[in-house]
């Protein structure tokens, strides 16, 4: 009986209240987070900026924000990627910790799909939230939308990711997989939700730019929660009908947007980013034990046993001239790469490892910056030129030193500055100035790093970039791997090698 | 991909970011010096953040 009366006043109020509660306004809150990339601790951008973000202060944010319900909790994507606090176990820390937090929702960014399918299906079947992505073909796992009832607000969220995922992974990540335009996916999206949903969401993984492009041609859309272009948008932005947020990057600031609903219908909105930092509010304990136990843990992988040198590995004198280290590392890179050519900056390399066994820490040491792997066609000429520029400074120890490998040179310490590369071969021939060359090098250097000036000019002298569904691409462009860290590159070899002995075989020699 | 920097233009490969224009510029020194950078709206970017092709960036 008593069960009975508890029953029957449920439902006396639900009747009376939720009809109340819709026909009247129903305040939503929304809180967004984006780009997290696992920097679970709070960090100094600069010397002299105070600490920001820590996934356990944001945690604590979110907690006092959900005082007042009903709230959404939505991430935009690229959360399990990026810090070596997520990278070492593969993302499953951040999902441990949005599990605890209770997202509602989550995109797919590109860098979701780095470590490779079968990883990402595992994390989706870890997580207590949906993974969304309604632009990817070929992978079931992900949901297209859902639909939340809040309230009595029925409100779809539907994720797109950038299209620009099938060339910013190593193509093993996304085989099979086709990225369609947001446009079309969200138009698709939104007619199968015609009369399900009173608010339409879209979590969107695709950028600030995009996301206004967006808004502008596909009306219908209340509200887009953005992400990839790491954008800090204060105030929500208002384009044509649709809200724009985003909240910058790595838990530095939680997105809280305050929607007010009538008639199913937004009737209003005001919203702000709130910064944060261990100054900001007390941090969720459960979310700070996750973040303590996986820093444990990546200290003890950090001293996994990879290994063993036999020699000595030099990183000391990379920047005067050619090493053990260097041509190791340049040896994996043009492997990686199949290129035919590899060249990096001495400046890469940051430091030395006896001989003996080879720890995940010591790599972490030699190649400490989070460098990718990218290969490039350049003609002899600009190869020659790139390595004309990397010994034009030897007055002095500099970064620009070249480290190579496919090719060896001979460079006159004497000559003038532009002039001192005398003899260049390639697989043992001598270089063509016209020919094209596959070049392997990192991120850094096709950026124009430490001078080197001359992939930059092969791709804009190739002038051929097409934009194919969102898509670019360009035909100077061989490789292209942001989603793997250089020092994981190096390694896997040292693990699949076991020993490894790297002796300096003169490929870079100088004459006075 | 092509970006511009204070409305000088960069090219750039798919997938890099804010970062990466800026050392084609030639404006990380600027970051070092505390200067932040913003998009054609007036938003501050993360270095990390991904360029969309054609998108204008500015240290300021």
């Amino acid at each position: 009986m008593k069960k009975f009366r508890t029953a029957f006043l449920s439902l006396f109020l639900l009747l009376i209240l939720a009809p109340w509660g819709y026909a009247g306004q129903v305040d939503l809150k929304i809180l967004y987070v984006n780009d997290f990339h696992g920097f679970a601790e709070p960090y100094k951008a600069a010397a002299q900026e105070p600490p920001l973000g820590g996934i356990a202060y944001l945690a604590g944010a979110v907690d006092r924000a959900r005082v007042k319900p009903p709230c959404l909790l939505l991430a935009a994507g690229d959360m399990i990627q990026g810090n070596s606090w997520a990278n070492l176990v593969r993302g499953k820390s951040t999902i441990e910790v949005m599990n605890a937090m209770k997202f509602d929702a989550m995109v797919v960014g590109n860098h979701e799909f780095d470590f490779g399918p079968k990883v990402l299906k595992e994390r989706m079947a870890q997580a207590r939230f949906p993974m969304l992505g309604a632009n990817v073909k070929g992978f079931p796992a992900l949901k297209p939308y859902i639909i939340k009832n809040l309230q009595g607000v029925r409100i779809a969220i539907i994720g797109v990711v950038t299209p620009e995922t099938s060339v910013t992974t190593h193509p093993r990540n996304v085989a099979g997989l086709t990225f369609s335009t947001p446009e079309s996916a969200v138009k698709k999206c939104l007619a199968e939700l015609k009369g399900r949903a009173d608010i339409i969401i879209v979590l969107s993984h695709c950028g600030f730019q995009a996301d206004r492009e967006l808004a502008a041609k596909v009306p219908g859309v209340d509200v887009i929660v953005g992400g990839h272009s790491h954008t800090k948008i204060l105030q929500p932005e208002l384009v044509g009908r649709t809200i724009i947020v985003q909240a910058w990057e790595h838990a530095k600031a939680l997105g809280v947007l305050n929607l007010q609903i009538k008639d199913g219908k937004v009737a209003g909105f005001d919203g702000a980013l709130q910064e944060i930092s261990p100054a900001t509010g007390a941090a969720n304990c459960q979310v700070q034990e996750i973040v303590a136990r996986y820093q444990r843990q990546a200290g003890s992988r950090l001293q996994r046993v990879i290994g063993e040198t036999q020699v000595d590995l030099d990183g000391k004198n990379v920047r005067t001239g050619e090493t053990n280290l260097g041509d190791f590392i340049a040896d994996v890179m043009r492997q990686t790469a199949g290129a035919e050519v590899a060249l990096i900056n001495g400046g890469t390399i940051r430091t030395s490892i006896p001989q003996g066994k080879i720890t995940v820490k010591d790599i972490y040491a030699v190649l400490p910056f989070d460098n990718y792997l990218v290969a490039i066609s350049l003609t002899g000429a600009q190869l020659k030129a790139a390595l004309e520029h990397g010994v034009s400074r030897l007055e002095e120890p500099s970064g620009s030193f070249p480290q190579v490998s496919g090719l060896a040179f001979i460079f006159s310490r004497s000559a003038p500055a532009g002039a001192r590369v005398k003899e260049v071969t390639v697989g043992g021939r001598p270089l063509d100035l016209q020919k094209e060359y596959v070049v392997a090098t990192n991120d850094y250097l096709v950026a124009g790093g430490d001078g080197y000036t001359a992939f930059g000019e092969a791709l804009k002298s190739a002038g051929d970039y097409a934009n194919l569904g969102g898509t670019l691409t360009s035909s100077k462009l061989a490789y292209n791997d942001p989603g793997a860290w250089l020092r994981d590159l190096v390694i896997n070899a040292i693990q699949a090698r076991k020993t490894i002995a790297p002796q300096v075989d003169g490929r870079i020699k100088a004459v006075d | 991909m092509r970006v511009y920097v204070d409305d000088k233009p960069v090219d750039l490969v798919p997938g890099m970011s804010v970062k990466h224009a800026l050392i084609r510029a030639g404006r990380m020194a600027a970051i070092a010096a505390g200067l932040k950078v913003y998009d054609a709206w007036g938003h501050e970017l993360g270095l990390d953040g991904a360029l969309a092709d054609g998108m204008k960036i500015f240290v300021k």
